[in-house]
């Protein structure tokens, strides 16, 4: 490298530290001036600030959400990362471990950006709601404080980790090096909890608070132990895994479109599948912490949970319906595509019309409504409080029937793929695959058994099939899977896959799941806040200001494309910033050359 | 350099692509019906209230902030109430038949208020409204749901009655306060001792099954004899949050606890008799 590349590095990185040390120091600050800014509102006896033109309640709905998927994604990254590495250690391949550290960098300067939205979400708090703040910092005050001092704990540790990493790449300093990405997903998943106590309090406070208790007399760990906390917090642990996969694949596939060389072009290629395989696999099983998440909401509160599934929200379910059949569908579309690149994978293409065939019914009989809300002109014009034939698809075991086939040909895609130029070696290979096959129709059967036997019982007896179409799907992937990777020990190949001939069309499909993947955070976000409707905090704080009404869909809509559109576009600018630092060693000769 | 025009090419299509879906989805978003979540109106009247004057604030309630609609009008999750219910008609023609020795009046009310007295079979119970409605605006829904094939009767004095009961217009402050309400006179199956009269009259069906009738929420009472000893159905009835049946864990807390002040003891004795009797 020369001199000149050489310093311009250094200046970069020292600019890159300053602009982390300056994101972690405002959140600190936001968050020890955070009582004094709330001593101040709360003396002046304001219930709430003015933000001009768009209103506080948007205000702080764009901070939060932007902020949360800057968060999403700085705790979604590391769980793969550390993965990754994990795998470049035991196979002793050190393309996985480029891999992780690549992750890791991503993850660098998105932290600095997620510090800073959530400094302005603090601010905005403090200065436009500052009684819901007041009653907030009141009861979780001990919480805030651990918070910040987890969030020092991360910082340093991420940067240990990332800075580290070449130094500590060999022997016994590597698995120090782990346990260092280890820590920081420890040190992550810990904020994140902290945090989902604060949000899930407000949506189910415990039973014992009432509009008139003192929020200084609630109990912290009652507080934080309330009834959505956990599901939460196990349903945004797996989003976020799918929703860092999916921008790490777009990231991958900006990389791939700009490569200048087959071997840069090969190295994204890979990166981006791995990306949309970590995307797509979490994708599989969020639907069921997204169930346990919706049972306990309305365990909760039957009020929320029918205005969440069937009041002023049910068009969003359907809206949600259509986005994930996006996403099945792109990522689906994306493994076909890329068998192209697979020597041996020409066999399995016959099979993929039939499997986009099931994907477009299950998409098609998801996105049908069953109970919407109507007005009684409607009512009669429809003949009925369902519609005639509509309403036959949109119960809940049909619904349940779609999704469940739409996963297993997912899966079945994936395994397609995957067996595509391994030539099996061992004697019970063709045995192995045709119990394979029996154990996709048993699934498959099951699913349907009990799609169909739903029309004949009552409702509640018809909510607990699908756990029996849950665990059929489960139990096809989980033994498939073993069996497969037992078979394919060994294996021989048909030929090596040609990473990198992949045509472009395939990458504008891991840019539209990118896409689909943070509207849709926007959208779920919508729903879990709206559902708390004009309450601050669940029936025991009302909204008083003029923001008090949860606006329309169309209205919200526009909110999430909003956040969408900042979130791309800082996140791009920060991947450009990443970049910066790698580059002159990338193409030092062109850089000298220009 | 010769490669800048075709990146700026693909960046502009990468740039198109996102924006595009984006744009997809929020036009999606804004095509289907709008529905804003209101807040509920606070609403005050004085003597002089009219029956309209009720009715159209119950309506503004019921169709908008109150949420009603999400659940009565859809035949799936609760009954209809604008539209007929299996021939019974609509909710203002057929709730003075409910419940024996209810008015219509008293029956709506006491539904709202206590939404798990009378649970209508083969519905789960309806959530309790008293935390997020004012007395007043309840007494609103009453008249907007006596007016659908019946007559108005509310007065200023049950919404004052209600009110002064309450603390003076703030909702009440936690579930079960709900003392505004108007006690139904005697036991809910009136005098009688016949069993299944008993066990209809109190909503017990709402719940438990008998052979064909009654929803599957709680456990059955096909058998209960067999199950139970006298003992423990008596204790049931009367402490029904004391003990909670295996594989209805969920449903801990859903029986209204106030049966031992609606059955007489001659009532509760006949139901103890009769459901030990059941093998």
């Amino acid at each position: 490298m020369s001199r000149r590349n050489s310093s311009r590095f250094g200046t970069r990185a020292r600019a890159l530290w300053l602009v982390l040390a300056a994101g972690a120091g405002l959140l600190l600050i936001s968050a020890l001036t955070g009582g004094e800014l709330l001593a101040q509102q709360a003396s002046a006896g304001r219930e709430y600030g003015s933000f001009p033109r768009i209103g506080s309640r948007t205000a702080v709905w764009i901070a939060a959400e932007v902020h949360l998927m800057f968060a999403a994604f700085v705790l979604g990254v590391p769980i793969f990362a550390v993965m990754t590495e994990l795998i470049g250690i035991l196979g002793k391949d050190e393309r996985y471990d480029r891999l992780s550290k690549e992750f890791t960098r991503l993850l660098l300067v998105a932290y600095s950006a997620t510090a800073i939205w959530g400094t302005v979400l603090v601010f905005f708090l403090t200065t436009l709601y500052p009684r819901v703040w007041a009653h907030l910092t009141e009861i979780f005050e001990l919480s805030m404080w651990v918070y910040a001092g987890l969030f020092f704990l991360e910082s340093f540790t991420l940067y240990l980790y990332y800075y580290g990493w070449d130094r500590w790449k060999y022997g016994a300093a590597k698995w120090w090096h782990w346990t260092l990405g280890i820590l920081l997903n420890v040190w992550g998943t810990t904020v994140m909890f902290i945090a989902n106590a604060w949000l899930s309090y407000m949506m189910s406070p415990p039973a014992a608070v009432t509009p008139d208790a003192a929020p200084g007399g609630v109990k912290l760990w009652s507080a934080i132990a309330n009834a959505t906390w956990m599901p939460i917090n196990i349903h945004r642990l797996i989003a976020n895994v799918v929703f860092g996969g999916a921008v790490v694949a777009a990231y991958a596939a900006y990389r791939f479109l700009a490569a200048r060389t087959d071997e840069e072009r090969a190295h994204y290629d890979w990166m981006g599948y791995v990306g949309n395989f970590i995307a797509i696999s979490a994708l599989i099983i969020l639907p069921f912490a997204g169930y346990w998440l919706g049972r306990e909401v309305y365990a909760y509160n039957q009020q929320m949970g029918t205005t969440m599934m069937g009041g002023f929200m049910s068009w969003l379910w359907i809206i949600q319906a259509f986005l994930i059949g996006v996403l099945f569908l792109a990522g689906n579309y994306y493994l076909w595509v890329g068998m192209g690149r697979i020597p041996g994978a020409e066999r399995f293409v016959p099979y993929t019309r039939w499997m986009l065939l099931i994907l477009i019914a299950g998409v098609i009989v998801w996105a049908t409504p069953h109970t919407m809300i109507a007005s009684r002109e409607e009512l009669e014009a429809m003949g009925g409080s369902h519609h005639p034939f509509l309403g036959v698809l949109g119960l809940m075991s049909a619904k349940n029937t779609a999704v469940n086939l739409m996963i297993l040909t997912t899966f079945l895609s994936f395994l397609l793929y995957r067996r595509a130029n391994a030539v099996p070696q061992v004697s019970w290979a063709r045995t192995a695959t045709q119990v394979q096959g029996v154990i996709f129709v048993l699934a498959a059967t099951v699913v349907t058994f009990y799609g169909i036997r739903g029309y004949f019982v009552s409702a509640i007896v018809r909510i607990g099939f699908s756990v029996y179409q849950v665990l059929a799907v489960l139990f096809a992937i989980v033994s498939v899977t073993t069996l497969d990777v037992l078979m394919l020990r060994g294996a021989g190949s048909r030929g090596a896959i040609r990473w990198g001939e992949m045509p472009a069309r395939s990458q504008y499909a891991l840019f539209v799941l990118a896409v689909t993947f943070t509207w849709l955070m926007g959208l779920m976000g919508f729903a879990r806040s709206g559902i708390r409707q004009h309450w601050h905090i669940w029936e025991v704080m009302r909204d008083r200001s003029e923001w008090a009404a949860t606006p329309a869909l169309g209205y919200g809509a526009q909110v999430i494309s909003v956040c969408v559109l900042i979130f791309l576009g800082l996140i791009g600018f920060v991947f450009w910033l990443g970049g910066l630092v790698e580059k002159p060693k990338l193409v030092p000769e062109a850089a000298e050359g220009d | 350099m010769r490669e800048r025009p075709a990146m700026l090419a693909t960046n502009l299509k990468i740039l198109g692509v996102v924006l595009a879906t984006v744009a997809f989805y929020t036009l999606l978003a804004n095509m289907i019906p709008q529905l804003e979540s209101e807040v509920p109106e606070e609403v005050a009247f004085g003597g002089e209230v009219t029956p309209e004057e009720l009715v159209a604030a119950g309506e503004q309630l019921f169709t908008g902030a109150g949420g009603c609609t999400a659940c009565h009008g859809l035949g799936a999750r609760a009954p209809n109430l604008l539209t007929d219910e299996k021939g019974t008609g609509t909710i203002g023609a057929r709730c003075g038949e409910r419940v024996p020795g209810l008015t219509c009046k008293e029956y709506l009310h006491e539904s709202l208020v206590a939404p798990g007295k009378f649970v209508v079979a083969g519905f789960p119970a309806m959530p309790d409204v008293t935390r997020g409605l004012t007395p007043t605006q309840i007494w609103t829904l009453v008249a907007f749901l006596e007016i659908q094939g019946g007559q108005v009767d509310v007065t200023a004095e049950d919404i004052a009655r209600a009110e002064q009961a309450s603390g003076g217009g703030a909702p009440a402050p936690a579930p079960g306060a709900t003392a505004a309400a108007p006690a139904p006179a005697g036991p809910p199956a009136g005098a009688s001792l016949e069993p299944l009269a008993i066990l209809r009259g109190s909503g017990c069906f709402g719940c438990h099954q008998l052979g064909d009738e009654g929803a599957p929420v709680g456990p059955p009472f096909t058998g209960m004899g067999t199950r139970l000893t006298p003992d423990r159905i008596r204790r049931a009835i009367l402490e029904p949050n004391a003990d909670t049946a295996r594989g209805y864990e969920a449903m801990a807390g859903v029986m209204p606890p106030n049966f031992g002040q609606q059955l007489s003891a001659a009532q509760l004795e006949a139901l103890v008799r009769f459901l030990s009797g059941l093998k």
